[in-house]
């Protein structure tokens, strides 16, 4: 059976700002299945890029990758594009009406991030196993702790939030790796250049500070494991 | 929708803080913009909360006064600024966002060393803010269309930012992620 990994923009660019999307490619050689990016994530990682010189190299490398067919788009699986874009601004709707505070809806998301959301559930009805590979904290909050997000926009705004939960279920069920993740695979399977411990540590923590919402706690757990 | 009062009442202390050489003040106004730029998401808010931080940062840097063409930028600075103030308390919106443009376009009137190190503290400014916009809990995506900067100046940015040790941020035991993962790779 086929399966996909659908990737946010946010991940791609902390694998590309590192010089490590070979390990996108490594793994894509055993994975049986799909790298996918929906349009609205090439927009925001290849083609707005490609016309800015301090990020043009990232988005040449990472279009690359779509040409030798590591990233594929959505229409691998049969699924129209124009109808992920339609549908994606349901669901963006629904999340960005979903935490209410003083002044009214709370915008949380955009267009590339509710992609890959919206992408994940039209999988998901065709039975077809698939996870976000998003290292966006706000994106995986929404998803899996909704709760959570409530009491840091109250935190942070200092004022009373409420949100929707039946709007909550609109997420469920819908499963988040981030870089990391696809990163401490690689190197349990043995994909990555460099070896050693010191090299696991290296690489969540450059994930990390190219914008990969791991804590160091996190960090130190999965170097446990080995 | 402006929050006339509360802006006028902004841009009062902002050129206090400028008369006074105060850049701490200039930057807890900023800061204090940011929460309802978070909220609201109005370019009004958002473009006050780069200003007044990008003039805090201009006016902090003492050596920039030494250079050709600060006067000019001063004056152009401070004209605007009574302008805006002037407009926004006859309530005449229109003639107080274009003068208030006009801080950032002050830019354009200089030229040399001094252009480029304030081009460069406005486009820093806008990726510090967007940094503190995402930290309220808006998404990198959002918060990078409302400050028209790209996710690849973001992610460093949010990196080094200490957002993702805040407890909250834990959403799923990692062993599980971990095992999310190895299924899907399996």
């Amino acid at each position: 059976m086929t399966k996909a990994i659908l990737f946010d923009a946010s991940t791609l660019i902390s694998f590309s700002m590192n010089g490590i999307l070979y390990i996108l490619e490594e793994l894509k050689k055993s994975f049986n299945g799909k790298f996918i990016i929906t349009k609205e994530v090439k927009y925001e990682t290849i083609d707005r890029p490609l016309k800015i010189k301090r990020f043009k190299l990232e988005a040449l490398k990472l279009n690359e990758l779509l040409k030798k067919g590591v990233l594929e788009m959505p229409s691998i699986f049969n699924i129209n594009e124009e109808e992920i874009s339609k549908r994606t601004q349901k669901i963006l709707d629904i999340a960005n009406s979903m935490y209410q505070g003083k002044s009214g809806d709370i915008h949380l998301l955009d267009l590339g991030e509710a992609s890959c959301l919206e992408l994940s559930k039209m999988l998901n009805d065709k039975k077809i196993p698939n996870v976000i590979a998003t290292d966006e904290r706000t994106t995986r909050m929404l998803a899996e702790k909704p709760e959570n997000l409530k009491k840091l926009l109250q935190k942070k705004l200092h004022s009373k939030i409420s949100y929707d939960k039946e709007k909550a279920k609109h997420f469920k069920p819908i499963k988040i790796i981030r870089s990391t993740e696809i990163a401490y695979v690689a190197y349990k399977k043995g994909l990555t250049k460099l070896k050693g411990k010191q090299s696991l540590d290296a690489l969540l923590f450059a994930l990390k500070f190219k914008g990969c919402s791991i804590s160091h706690e996190e960090i130190e757990e999965i170097e446990k494991l080995g | 929708m402006i929050e006339v009062d509360n802006i006028l009442n902004i841009l009062k202390q902002t050129k206090k803080a400028i008369a006074e050489n105060n850049p701490l003040e200039l930057k807890r106004l900023s800061n204090q913009t940011i929460h309802s730029a978070s909220t609201n998401q109005d370019q009004e808010n958002i473009s006050i909360a780069v200003t007044i931080y990008s003039l805090g940062k201009i006016y902090q840097r003492e050596h920039y006064k030494k250079l050709e063409g600060w006067e000019n930028f001063n004056r152009l600075i401070n004209n605007s600024l009574n302008l805006a103030i002037k407009y926004l308390e006859k309530g005449d919106l229109e003639n107080y966002k274009k003068n208030f443009a006009l801080i950032g376009k002050a830019i354009n009137k200089i030229s040399g060393k001094l252009k480029n190190f304030i081009s460069d503290v406005f486009e820093k400014a806008r990726i510090n803010k967007a940094s503190k916009i995402h930290e309220h809990g808006i998404s990198l995506g959002k918060t990078a269309k409302l400050l028209g900067v790209t996710l690849y100046d973001l992610a460093t940015y949010t990196g080094t930012s200490g957002v993702s040790d805040m407890p909250l941020n834990k959403t799923i035991d990692i062993k599980q992620r971990i095992k999310f993962a190895e299924e899907i790779f399996s």
